[in-house]
């Protein structure tokens, strides 16, 4: 088998286990196959045992429990972040005029909007993360194949989930409320309706995503009390950005089907912005992770 | 599963891909291994044995009881991969033995010689 084949059978082959992809690609190795011949053997274990998982229930619920519902919500959340920062990055392109810089309070305004920029995506970034890293520790049996199921929920989330549900929103607020729509100039430009949302979606919620689901994949068995304090940070942070979504299901309700949210929703939700802090919970985790990795490292050298 | 019970004792019913894997990992000993069963299966019947079907049978195997696998260590001609070991238990021993002795009870006394087309 040549580098080209090898360089297409053993992604292939990570779909399996760890254990069974050694034995498999050995095997393989080992029986001297053409190319194509141990591409159809590996895929060969690989569908066989892709559908013996989808026999079950497990995989279903993950996916119409867990993988839609956050690929959807971050497709939304990645919108919005995109669209507010658009607005911004609008302002400062389209009226750059280098008698601004002479001015100390331009200067001003301009570090409090890069800080609110950057802010929104380092949220959006650690949402995305702390979603992948739910997903990877939930299904390491499904390994691959969910993250691929991910990016595809993500892709389509981008595509049509997302703008679907900003159109509907811009229809309630705009069209049936009759209030102007003031950054109708901004979105006029393909750049920031198009290209922006799509650099954010991929750099933002795709390689996050996909980042923390394989540190989850890659994480061998923790004590049970850490496992659980990062299982409830986690849960907790997408709590945290969820809950104000069912308020807007509420506002929503409110508007159309004139149902008054229970008393006191409005107190609890306003509440949670007192744990927004959790959502930048990945940054001390992965610094966690990593003077974790060297003291083993050292240890073992 | 499919068992029946006899004599007190609980006999699964294997199917014939498992019973070649039984025999040919009980014939290669200390060498049964995916890949040298699979050419042990290959050239006794003389069929092309599927990687998949052989790994998803070791697996339905293990969980009967019938076999136990390990990882062995890496070796050169593999190009550094481990092999998957496997060793038939006593239960395993027992079930093909079954099966070979139900598969001779009901051929006694059948020939099976292919009739001529006259015959037919």
């Amino acid at each position: 088998m040549n580098r080209f084949w090898w360089w297409v059978v053993e992604p292939v082959s990570r779909l399996l286990e760890q254990d069974e992809q050694e034995a498999v690609l050995g095997d393989v190795v080992e029986s001297c196959q053409n190319g194509p011949g141990a591409l159809l053997d590996v895929l060969d274990v690989v569908i066989r045992r892709q559908a013996r998982l989808w026999m079950g229930w497990r995989p279903w619920l993950i996916l119409f429990g867990l993988t839609l519902p956050l690929g959807m919500l971050l497709s939304i959340l990645s919108r919005q972040t995109s669209d507010g920062s658009a607005v911004y990055l609008w302002m400062y392109a389209s009226n750059w005029d280098a008698a601004l810089t002479q001015n100390p309070g331009f200067w001003h305004l301009f570090a409090e909007t890069a800080v609110s920029v950057f802010i929104s995506y380092l949220t959006l970034a650690c949402l995305s993360w702390t979603g992948g890293f739910v997903l990877g520790s939930l299904s390491r049996a499904m390994s691959a194949l969910n993250s691929i199921l991910l990016c595809l929920i993500l892709f389509f989330g981008e595509i049509v989930g997302a703008p679907s549900y900003s159109a509907f929103l811009h229809r309630r607020l705009f069209a049936d409320l009759h209030v102007p729509d003031s950054n109708a100039a901004v979105f006029a430009v393909s750049f920031y309706r198009v290209v922006l949302p799509v650099i954010v979606q991929i750099l933002l919620v795709a390689i996050p995503a996909l980042w923390g689901y394989q540190i989850a994949m890659g994480m061998g068995k923790l004590r049970r009390v850490v496992s659980a304090g990062i299982w409830a940070t986690a849960i907790a942070t997408l709590a945290v950005v969820c809950i104000p979504e069912v308020g807007l299901w509420f506002f929503m309700a409110m508007h159309i089907f004139h149902i008054s949210a229970p008393v006191g929703i409005w107190a609890g939700i306003r509440a949670l912005q007192y744990l927004r802090p959790l959502e930048f919970w990945p940054i001390v985790f992965l610094i966690a992770h990593a003077i974790t990795q060297r003291g083993m490292r050292r240890a073992r050298a | 599963m499919r068992s029946t019970k006899h004599h007190n004792v609980v006999l699964i019913m294997l199917g014939e891909f498992e019973y070649l894997i039984l025999s040919a990992a009980v014939r290669l000993q200390e060498n049964a291994y995916g890949a040298a069963i699979r050419q042990e299966i290959e050239t006794a019947s003389k069929r092309r044995c599927s990687i998949g079907a052989l790994y998803t049978t070791l697996d339905r195997l293990e969980n009967k009881g019938l076999i136990k696998t390990a990882m062995g260590d890496p070796t050169p001609q593999r190009g550094g991969r481990p092999k998957r070991m496997v060793r038939v238990t006593g239960k395993g021993v027992q079930a093909a033995s079954e099966f070979y002795a139900t598969v001779t009870r009901v051929s006694r006394g059948v020939s099976w010689a292919v009739p001529g087309r006259n015959e037919l």
